[in-house]
């Protein structure tokens, strides 16, 4: 288990992540500039921060209040970056070898063809990394990482350069390798979907700070702030004021007063609720429905269509704020083209309550 | 061919005609003394003859162990500056960079000098060394320190060159496999820098073989001890002409293969990275 809790201003940017590591991955989320990179490069030991302490297995890595800082060759982690970052001057092999100084020869030896046999790169032994794909050599800097039996792993983008089917198949083996290695691995990434598919918790940071950490679902659907919301991808996140507290909020916001299902967090009144666009759902304005809570008439004005779902923009109709807001719908091409979307301009749109995301304003 | 291509090729400008003319000189200015150095050599001069002279011999053995000796100490002292210089920063960085420069556009006769001065009898540090017992200037080792004084700037450019062009993710990897940093140095920075290096190396050897005025101001001329193989040129051109340009045409066609082997170090280099 690895815990970080230390500090480091670079300029005007203050870095001070808080985090705890355990078994299976962590991933750590966030744009490009949040201090994800530097996080990970602290843990490693290539960065010292100014204040603060970095455990693993309860063992101080770094302690700004005893002045101990473990040099990285002491540290015994795994560490990946993006574009792998092998010796080019070794064979596939010597690059898997190299930490494994301290072996004698045949144990070397077995270890690297076991390693290179278990990331399916056994026929790349002696080529030079120029001569190997992004995928093999991400793949054989994995290899390299493991071979030292290391405590914990650090990933640093490693999909990025990555071409998508490359990407997909090392994502689906990282997975399996991690459940047999049974080590912390704390992994990198901008990429929504991929912290969704690889993280079996994720840790939401921003301006140099952890925002949110807790279990995958729970974080992507249950965003502690705003700001947290828009960077999990949350496109309708709409400020309002909670008119009943429990058992169920109720907000009232510019689109109207949505229920949710669940009671109004502690705190003022003043709330931000999110929506995720793809829970919104459409019905037929003609069709009679039952009564339900958060019945909204929309407008469609834009349609996006990113193959694998749609993005509609819909203006809400009788809205008691003017102008009137919109809402970001997603809905797959199959119940887009059933229902016949394209012919019609106006909907009903119900948001289940368990949609409803309540957060402190 | 396109007309526009037709257009240029067909008819040839005054100002490209010039500029073409003063290349041709330029190149022909470089190039004829050496060719006709070469020629006269293999025509006239019987090189194999004056080779086996033993005044030759003395000074090509000479040069041989003296220049492979200020190579020595190059490499050992430049290697560790050029690494500090590429890798760390330190007050006073830019200044240092700077003047490890000045051997290159130092007259190599002044640098002679200042290395007298120093090293001489009445000098600062030659002082001490006399009173150790220890004689620099006039000998054989005063020709070694005059080479590695006008070198050493030529080795540690492209040394610090050639550990900057070394990707630092590198070696944090390399750290991060458990590597310690002597480790990481030879078994990355260095085999990832060597071509840079060895150019570095080569370059540096060619300018202390090369090394005439510092040489003659710290060390002399004396047949055996001091007598390097341009020195030899110069008690050459005296007695016997042909000697001269026997010893030059050996000078002459190493220089060659040094530029030869700079290009082609060079040329690795870029593949390997």
């Amino acid at each position: 288990m690895i815990r970080i809790d230390c500090a480091l201003t670079q300029g005007s940017f203050r870095l001070a992540p808080r985090l705890t590591v355990g078994t299976g991955v962590t991933v750590l989320f966030g744009e490009s500039g949040a201090g994800k990179t530097l996080t990970l490069e602290a843990v490693a030991g290539l960065l010292t921060p100014d204040s603060g302490r970095i455990t693993l297995d309860g063992r101080a890595l770094f302690d700004a209040g005893q002045g101990l800082d473990v040099p990285p060759y002491e540290r015994r982690l795994g560490y990946v970056v993006q574009n792998s970052a092998l010796f080019p001057h070794l064979s596939v092999a010597d690059n898997v070898a190299y930490g494994l100084f301290d072996l004698p020869r045949a144990r070397r030896r077995r270890r690297v063809a076991e390693l290179l046999r278990l990331l399916a790169i056994d026929d790349l032994a002696d080529r030079k990394p120029a001569r190997i794909s992004g995928g093999q050599a991400q793949r054989a800097a994995l290899a390299r990482a493991l071979a030292r039996r290391p405590a914990a792993l650090l990933l640093d983008e490693p999909f990025a350069a990555l071409d998508e089917g490359a990407a997909a198949a090392l994502r689906r083996e990282l997975r399996r390798l991690v459940r047999d290695l049974g080590v912390p691995v704390l992994m990198v990434t901008h990429n929504l979907a991929e912290a969704s598919y690889i993280g079996d918790r994720i840790a939401v940071m921003d301006d140099g700070q952890v925002l949110q950490e807790g279990e995958r679902a729970e974080v992507l659907t249950r965003p502690r702030t705003a700001r947290a919301a828009r960077l999990l991808g949350i496109a309708n996140v709409l400020a309002g004021q909670v008119v009943a507290a429990r058992p169920a909020a109720v907000v009232r916001t510019a689109v109207g007063d949505l229920q949710s299902d669940r009671p109004a967090p502690p705190g003022g009144r003043a709330v931000q609720a999110a929506l995720r666009a793809d829970q919104i759902i459409l019905t037929r304005p003609d069709r009679p429905t039952e009564p339900r809570p958060n019945m909204l008439t929309v407008e469609i004005q834009e349609e996006a269509d990113f193959g694998h779902s749609l993005t509609l923009t819909a203006r809400v109709l009788g809205a008691p704020a003017d102008p009137a807001p919109t809402l970001e719908i997603q809905i797959a091409p199959h119940p887009y083209r059933v229902l016949g979307v394209a012919a019609h301009r106006r909907w009903r749109v119900h948001i289940p309550p368990e949609a409803v995301h309540v957060m402190p304003g | 061919m396109g007309s526009g291509a037709r257009a240029r090729g067909g008819a040839p400008s005054w100002g490209r005609l010039l500029v073409g003319a003063l290349a041709a000189a330029a190149l022909a200015l470089v190039l004829a003394p050496v060719g006709v150095l070469m020629v006269r050599g293999v025509t006239q001069a019987d090189v194999g003859a004056a080779l086996a002279s033993p005044f030759v011999r003395a000074s090509m053995q000479l040069s041989l162990l003296t220049s492979a000796a200020a190579l020595a100490f190059v490499v050992g002292l430049g290697t560790p500056a050029a690494y500090l210089l590429a890798r760390t920063r330190f007050p006073g960085r830019g200044l240092v960079d700077a003047l490890i420069d000045l051997p290159i556009v130092l007259p190599p006769v002044v640098g002679g000098l200042a290395l007298l001065l120093t090293l001489g009898r009445r000098g600062p540090l030659g002082g001490a060394l006399a009173w150790a017992g220890v004689d620099v200037a006039f000998t054989t080792a005063a020709v070694v320190a005059a080479q590695t004084f006008v070198a050493l700037p030529f080795y540690v450019r492209a040394a610090k060159a050639g550990f900057q062009s070394v990707d630092r993710r590198l070696e944090a990897v390399s750290a991060t496999l458990g590597a310690r940093p002597w480790r990481t140095f030879r078994r990355v920075t260095v085999p990832l820098a060597l071509p840079s290096l060895a150019g570095g190396a080569v370059v540096a050897w060619a300018r202390a073989l090369g090394e005439f005025g510092a040489t003659i101001m710290f060390a002399g001329n004396a047949a055996g001890r001091t007598q390097t193989m341009p020195l030899a040129i110069l008690d050459a051109m005296e007695a016997d002409l042909n000697a001269a340009i026997a010893v030059a045409v050996v000078l002459a066609a190493v220089s060659l293969a040094v530029l030869v082997s700079f290009r082609l170090l060079a040329r690795v280099g870029g593949r390997a990275l």
